[in-house]
């Protein structure tokens, strides 16, 4: 269950802390190391924290520093449709789909024989044949069920099966995490959060950037009451829960700080004329308008956070809606189109800073879905789907594994790739110990 | 616990809280009282209240859904504060959890609305029945897409959550049993035009037999009963409801027995929760994190004040819990949810807006003020007192007198402190 998994977690945390220096002089530590990181003119506090420890050997990075390294994980809740969103070029697919087929014509061609991109992907046409995005066909766990939860669970644990208290990338933090725990070295934007759960690391969840920030009673001091907030969250409690809603005081405040400058900063680059430029595929990096909690947002929260540097190396954001039983042509269309100005828009803006080639991109959904289409004009939930790896990094302009829409498995796309080898590949570039923290090598396809 | 601290339990709980005198004209009654008169509020003579909903407009005008669903909202907080049968508007609130459904996709107070009532209704009544009119309820139909499951194509959606989320859970049935239920389920259509009203058509009804957990099922009824009926059902309801009041690390021995009491009752539910609660009472409850909706209820019901609904609204959205959005079909996530840095924030800043509201008389702003924390903590549903760290950071705040209207700051941190998180 998901509420045990998290207790542990957050118990776990709230331990390490009480353990450790006590909550105030916690929170007043990462305070003054978020002031400090932003206050330095070079942002270059992720080489003042603790190297990823035990990387030898298991890092398949080819040798380069992985310190400055960020991943960020873009979660399409709900099971994208792969087959529509990467299309392959066989008549078994148009067959099963005679209502919601993309039709031929509309499929952006990629220099890749035997798929086309959904047209709303067309932003991404210019990476794809740049060789920065690979794809995995046919990607999933065994484990995972077409319930949205049990699937979201094996994929957030990560362990094709096994219980597991953690998420994939709490492993990761815990494994690595310095003597003081960092609420900032991973930021949860959206929805999405279990995988960033570890024993003692503690995210920070952000569900709307947008709407994130603090009002006090009028005519009050402040930082007096700033101050008697985190009062409270000292001495901490020997109760799990209590502890850990103590410290989710400091680490409100913390994230606090941290947006309002992302957002000083956007403010202060939508007033600089040399920073303006088109959008897209082509563009500069200008500032992207977009619906508060759309992806496109998101991601430039994310890249705002990047360019921060305030040792932030996980970035996990969440959207939904994928869960297409019905009308799906329209709504995915809205989904992918949004999915592929995030993608397009963050790396133009992290490329005009300098900054793009430290940044990996992976896209993770709890299953493909079923390969006919239903009466609704929408798909049910199937099993193997497709998942993206961008970045300057990436060998890309290749499909990895197969849709096999001949050797259909209770009428789904069987999985031939295992979700552990994307996140071996993500893993490796914050990195490692990969193959420790997954329990088993996984093969890497050469991808990076 | 003594007796007051039973009482508030059960009020922080299953209550939304305490209004200002309530606890102290419950003591005099008793905490066996105040539970009998929660669970089976009809043997006590409490009266229902009022309709809601009464008043309120449908026009389902797209261009009025906004504010016709704010509408809404804005009655279902006041009804949960000010109900006379608490525990029945505590439950309707499970059930909304457990039978998700979100006005985003229903679009239409309408069906909107008697989704809510028919959740109230059974609210603590007999669960066979509540599953039975829930199957066929135009809110769910439009929600899982049973408007457009079909004998020839069954949409698997409904028939799929019928059985892992409201009945037996995960594990307890294959992927033949969702196609059997889905099959049998299939034939149901809403009619907007006609005030949202549903229909059996017999025409797009699947009529072959399926076999569902064993059970020959053809329609409703019968998929019903071999959910209902099925083994795994009564301990996977009695579990949920128990982890919903005595918090996710309750002794998950007393399952068993709370399983048999449903059982033996028929699938009755005041049975249920009210042994449920007992257990509580008898100190089998853990620490519970209040979710941001029933905490902004309880602190509008200690203070006698309410937010206005647009920002209502956009507090618990920020905070992750926008009423009658739940964020899909299994409902909102668990209580480490709310203790992320969205939900921490926003509480802090609707504890705020709640005591620039509360006037300086209000009872608790005036024990805030003289600094009687022993008084604040009881007005704020703890008899028992605040921990010692929250405690000492009021006591320390409040020594500094601060500025601003008598109370207010000292009333925002103790509301927004990791106690009254706490249930």
């Amino acid at each position: 269950m998901l509420s045990r998994r998290t207790f542990l977690a957050m118990a776990g945390g709230a331990a390490a802390t009480s353990a450790g220096v006590g909550a105030a002089v916690w929170a007043a530590l990462v305070r003054d190391h978020v002031d400090a990181a932003l206050a330095g003119a070079s942002g270059s506090v992720a080489s003042e924290l603790p190297a990823a420890s035990g990387t030898t050997g298991s890092s398949g990075a080819s040798g380069a520093s992985t310190a400055g390294h960020v991943l960020l994980v873009l979660q399409l809740g709900g099971g994208n449709d792969g087959l529509n969103t990467l299309v392959p070029a066989v008549g078994r697919y148009r067959d099963a789909r005679p209502k919601i087929a993309i039709p031929e014509a509309q499929l952006v061609s990629i220099d890749t024989p035997g798929y086309g991109l959904h047209p709303a992907l067309f932003p991404l046409r210019g990476r794809w044949n740049a060789g920065q995005i690979a794809a995995f066909e046919g990607i999933g766990l065994r484990a995972q069920t077409r319930s949205h939860f049990k699937a979201m669970d094996t994929w957030w644990a990560g362990t094709d099966g096994a219980t597991s208290a953690t998420g994939w990338l709490g492993r990761w933090l815990d494994a690595t995490e310095g003597a003081t725990p960092n609420p900032l070295r991973s930021i949860s934007l959206g929805t999405g959060a279990p995988a960033l759960i570890g024993e003692r690391s503690l995210p920070t969840v952000v569900l709307s950037p947008a709407q994130f920030a603090l009002r006090l009673p009028r005519t009050t001091d402040a930082k007096a009451v700033t101050a008697a907030f985190l009062a409270t969250a000292a001495p901490a409690s020997a109760a799990p829960w209590q502890s850990a809603a103590q410290s989710a005081i400091p680490s409100a405040l913390d994230a606090i700080a941290v947006l309002d400058r992302v957002r000083l900063q956007a403010a202060a680059t939508a007033d600089d004329p040399s920073a303006s430029g088109p959008t897209g595929a082509t563009g500069s990096g200008a500032v992207v308008r977009a619906a508060a909690d759309s992806a496109t947002s998101l991601l430039q929260t994310a890249a705002g956070i990047i360019e921060l540097g305030i040792g932030t190396r996980v970035i996990l954001v969440g959207i939904s809606g994928f869960d297409t039983h019905s009308d799906e042509l329209d709504r995915h269309q809205d989904l992918l189109a949004d999915v592929a100005q995030a993608i397009t828009a963050f790396f133009d803006r992290l490329q005009a800073r300098g900054k793009a080639d430290n940044v990996l991109l992976v896209t993770t959904s709890e299953f493909g879905r079923r390969v006919s289409e239903n009466a609704s004009g929408g798909t049910d939930h199937g099993n193997g789907g497709v998942q993206f790896i961008v970045g300057s990094a990436v060998k890309g302009r290749q499909v990895v594994g197969e849709p096999a829409l001949d050797r259909l498995v209770d009428g789904d796309v069987p999985i031939g790739i295992d979700t552990r080898s994307l996140y071996a590949l993500g893993l490796d570039w914050l990195g490692g110990p990969t193959d420790e923290l997954l329990g088993a090598r996984f093969d890497r396809y050469g991808l990076l | 616990m003594n007796d007051r601290e039973q009482i508030a339990w059960l009020a922080r709980r299953a209550a939304f809280g305490l209004a200002p005198g309530e606890l102290d004209r419950l003591a005099g009654r008793g905490a066996d009282a105040y539970l009998e008169t929660l669970v089976a509020p009809d043997l006590h003579g409490i009266a229902a209240g009022g309709d809601p909903w009464s008043g309120l407009t449908f026009s389902d005008d797209p261009t009025k859904r906004r504010a016709e669903g704010l509408a809404l909202a804005e009655r279902w907080l006041a009804h949960q504060a000010g109900t006379p049968r608490p525990l029945v508007a505590a439950m309707t609130w499970f059930w909304h959890d457990h039978f998700a459904v979100s006005y985003a996709q229903v679009k239409s107070t309408q069906p909107f609305s008697r989704y809510l009532t028919l959740l109230s209704k059974h609210a603590l009544g007999d669960f066979r029945q509540l599953v039975t009119e829930i199957s066929t309820d135009a809110a769910m139909l439009i929600f899982l897409d049973g408007t457009t499951s079909t004998g020839a194509a069954p949409n698997e959606n409904y028939g799929r959550e019928l059985l892992e989320l409201y009945t037996i859970g995960i594990g307890s049935f294959t992927e033949a049993d969702v196609r059997a239920a889905a099959a049998a389920l299939t034939g149901w259509v809403v009619r907007p035009r006609d005030e949202y009203s549903t229909l059996f058509v017999r025409s797009r009804h699947n009529t072959a037999a399926q076999t569902l957990l064993g059970k020959t099922v053809t329609d409703v009824a019968t998929v019903v009963d071999a959910a209902v009926h099925h083994d795994a059902c009564a301990p996977f309801i009695a579990a949920k409801i128990a982890a919903w009041f005595l918090g996710p690390d309750y002794d998950t021995g007393l399952v068993a027995g709370f399983a048999k009491v449903f059982r033996d009752n028929n699938l009755a539910l005041a049975p249920l929760v009210r042994a449920i609660l007992r257990a509580g009472l008898d100190g089998a409850g853990g620490e519970l994190v209040l979710a941001p909706l029933p905490w902004l209820v309880a602190a509008q019901k200690a203070l006698g004040v309410s937010l206005d609904t647009g920002t209502a609204y956009r507090y618990l959205t920020a905070a992750g819990q926008a009423p009658l959005t739940p964020p899909n079909v299994g409902g909102w996530p668990g209580p480490a949810a709310w203790l992320g840095s969205s939900a921490t924030a926003t509480r802090v800043s609707m504890a705020s807006a709640l005591v620039d509201l509360a006037p300086a008389t209000s009872p608790v702003l005036r024990a805030a003020a003289a600094g009687d924390l022993a008084t604040l903590a009881s007005l704020l549903g703890r008899p028992a007192g605040f921990t010692p760290a929250t405690r000492d950071a009021l006591a320390a705040f409040g020594a500094t007198k601060p500025t601003g209207k008598a109370g207010a700051a000292v009333t925002a941190v103790a509301l927004a402190s990791p106690d009254l998180l706490l249930a």
